[in-house]
């Protein structure tokens, strides 16, 4: 371990330093580039799913939602015209 | 909406005549075709709605069987026409003053709006098979009013339309029924003041479950529709428009749904624009509306609520 060390010292007194140099090793180079790279294309990926999720969602909101709403009323109104068709025993009012 | 009452029944009734006589047609008792201007009307009333931004409020109140008042007040952000891509809005406010008279013969209506603009519309059914129409816009500002005066001949199996205008416009257009699906119409134009003229022809093949129209003209404009009807309540709209000289090409998709207190119209283009349009009932002669339209292209958003009473 001494060994190790004092070896290590030498090597920084001749040259930059380990650390220098396995910094500017190209298999770190590549590494970081990697990194950077998948980091943008994350955030590039987050960005335009986060887009297409707002405009897919405001297009639901615009198109879908009244219509389930109106579509569910109308069954509401024909099952209580049923009903009371039923406990009446009268037919129910057409033009409602 | 006069025209459309007296019209719809001719329209739905033949394919069910037609039926029962099964493989053997009579092409000399074609059934009347709908006006030239008219063949993309289903297509029209579900992917065109009266979208609005604001609010607005408008209320009619009838003085007899036949006449009756209209007011309506508007308010809200115009869009102003300007060159930059952004849209410019300005917050105005109107109101409308309008007169109708409603007759089966004769039906006028009149509309003047608080700056000043004036617009009158006259049907008038001349004879039987002949009506006559005219529509006039008065404007304060100079070379902006129009007037026009059309002759609509009806026949037995096809219409033919005169069309006179300010501005030295001259227009007459003809449609006829081919088979009792089918009927091809064609028209030709004249502006004199813009020294134009220009043919179109237009195709409609409609049964009682889906009509399809097909529209070209020599401006550069093809216009193809198609309505499907799924069920009693819901039917479906589907266009598609191309402009040769522009260039420009929009698709759009729509649905049409006509609910016991609510009607609802729902559409989406190739622009990127969504919109809705809700017509609630709330009590006899009370309607509620609602419209929403969204144009993610452009981030315009437009909301609008109105409320009308009477008719």
């Amino acid at each position: 371990m001494a060994s190790q060390s004092r070896k290590a010292a030498i090597t920084s007194g001749n040259d930059d330093g380990i650390l220098a140099r396995v910094s500017q090793s190209t298999v770190v180079y590549h590494g970081k580039k990697a990194a950077s790279n998948t980091a943008y294309v994350t955030k590039r990926l987050v960005k335009s799913t986060g887009k297409a999720a707002w405009i897919l969602g405001t297009t639901f909101l615009i198109l879908a939602v009244p219509f389930f709403i109106a579509y569910d009323r109308d069954q509401q109104i024909t099952e209580l015209e049923l009903q009371n068709a039923s406990l009446l025993g009268t037919p129910a009012p057409a033009g409602k | 909406m006069g025209s459309y009452a007296e019209i719809l029944p001719q329209t739905t009734t033949p394919p069910k005549e037609i039926e029962k006589k099964e493989e053997k047609i009579d092409y000399m008792d074609l059934p009347c075709p709908i006006p030239y201007e008219e063949i993309h009307r289903e297509a029209l009333m579900s992917l065109k709605p009266d979208l609005f931004e604001g609010l607005r409020f408008d209320f009619i109140k009838g003085i007899n069987q036949r006449f009756s008042l209209s007011h309506s007040v508007f308010m809200g952000p115009m869009e102003v026409p300007s060159q930059s891509a952004e849209t410019i809005k300005i917050p105005t406010s109107h109101y409308e003053f309008g007169a109708n008279f409603l007759d089966p013969k004769l039906m006028l209506v009149g509309r003047v709006m608080m700056d000043g603009r004036m617009n009158a519309r006259l049907k008038c059914d001349l004879t039987e098979n002949l009506a006559l129409k005219a529509n006039a816009q008065l404007t304060q500002e100079p070379h902006m009013s129009h007037g026009m005066v059309n002759f609509d001949y009806k026949g037995k199996d096809s219409r033919s339309q005169l069309q006179l205008g300010n501005g030295a416009l001259v227009g007459a257009s003809y449609i006829q029924s081919v088979t009792p699906h089918l009927s091809l119409g064609s028209e030709v134009f004249w502006a004199g003041q813009h020294r134009k003229s220009g043919i179109g022809f237009a195709a409609r093949y409609n049964t009682d479950k889906m009509v399809a129209t097909g529209q070209v003209a020599s401006t550069g404009m093809v216009a193809l529709s198609y309505v499907q009807k799924v069920s009693e309540k819901v039917s479906l709209a589907s266009d598609f428009m191309y402009n040769y000289m522009s260039r420009d090409v929009t698709a759009s998709f729509g649905y049409d749904c006509i609910f016991r207190q609510c009607r609802l119209r729902g559409k989406i283009d190739s622009n990127g624009c969504v919109a809705s349009f809700l017509e609630e009932r709330l009590n006899m002669g009370l309607n509620f509306i609602l419209s929403a339209e969204i144009d993610h292209q452009k981030k315009d958003y437009k909301f609008g609520f109105g409320l009308s009473v009477g008719e």
